[in-house]
């Protein structure tokens, strides 16, 4: 199995609680550990508390950033919550350079700072590719997104990326 | 043309909302939801959120790390 460990990640609330929907958080589990800021873990489990005890991810609570002033610009002007002002603190003060999120407006704000993010979808994806899981697996785990998770996606394109990656996968069947 | 918009609001953003209007920060309710929806959907429209998404698709197949 391909690891990664030297690679430390930041987490928002959204993939913790939409993988954690799909029973997929083990996806993270070639990650050395995922930084979880306070307020991201307060949120977390406030809406769904089963995703912080998953024994396979290693999920580190982080205390409360003192938020320098960049960050707080950012959060000004790109609305943030209190959890993705938080991430991006911790990515700062960490030097961590991959934020997993699924807010567009996080997402943004990270990449002004030069911090690479990727989402639920892009991590369910690279489960294949870090051979956590397999092709069938994440097509029907896609698939279910609609039915199983609070994220919401436009469903023409979500089948789109389903046709997309399963012909990616085709000769892995 | 406005429309009238019924919403069950958290206490803590509306007990917020309520000081900036008694601060003089804005001028009524109505202003601060109309701002806070329109910074919204500036920092979220659907051509930014499908680029993300493709380029997860692409990180997801043949990224690097």
């Amino acid at each position: 199995m391909a690891k990664t460990n030297h690679l430390l990640i930041v987490a928002d609330a959204g993939p913790l609680i939409h993988l954690d929907e799909l029973s997929a958080l083990d996806v993270l589990s070639d990650y050395a550990a995922v930084l979880v800021p306070n307020a991201v873990w307060l949120e977390v489990h406030q809406h769904r508390p089963q995703a912080l005890l998953k024994i396979n991810v290693k999920l580190i609570r982080q205390t409360t950033p003192l938020v320098s002033d960049k960050v707080k610009a950012l959060s000004v002007l790109y609305t943030l919550h209190h959890g993705e002002r938080e991430a991006l603190e911790l990515c700062l003060t960490h030097s961590v350079n991959l934020l997993i999120t699924d807010d567009t407006a996080a997402r943004l704000a990270a990449k002004s700072m030069n911090i690479a993010t990727h989402g639920t979808l892009g991590l369910l994806i690279r489960s294949v590719r870090q051979q956590l899981r397999h092709p069938s697996e994440v097509l029907a785990l896609l698939a279910a997104i609609p039915e199983q998770t609070t994220l919401h996606i436009r469903p023409s394109l979500l089948n789109e990326v389903i046709a997309q990656v399963a012909e990616e996968w085709k000769s892995k069947f | 043309m406005n429309n009238t918009l019924n919403a069950e609001i958290p206490n803590q953003l509306w007990q917020q909302a309520q000081t900036l209007v008694q601060q003089g920060w804005a001028s009524n309710l109505q202003e601060v939801v109309n701002e806070a929806l329109r910074r919204y959907l500036e920092s979220h429209q659907d051509v930014l959120t499908e680029s993300y998404i493709q380029d997860d698709v692409k990180w997801g197949l043949h990224g690097e790390d």
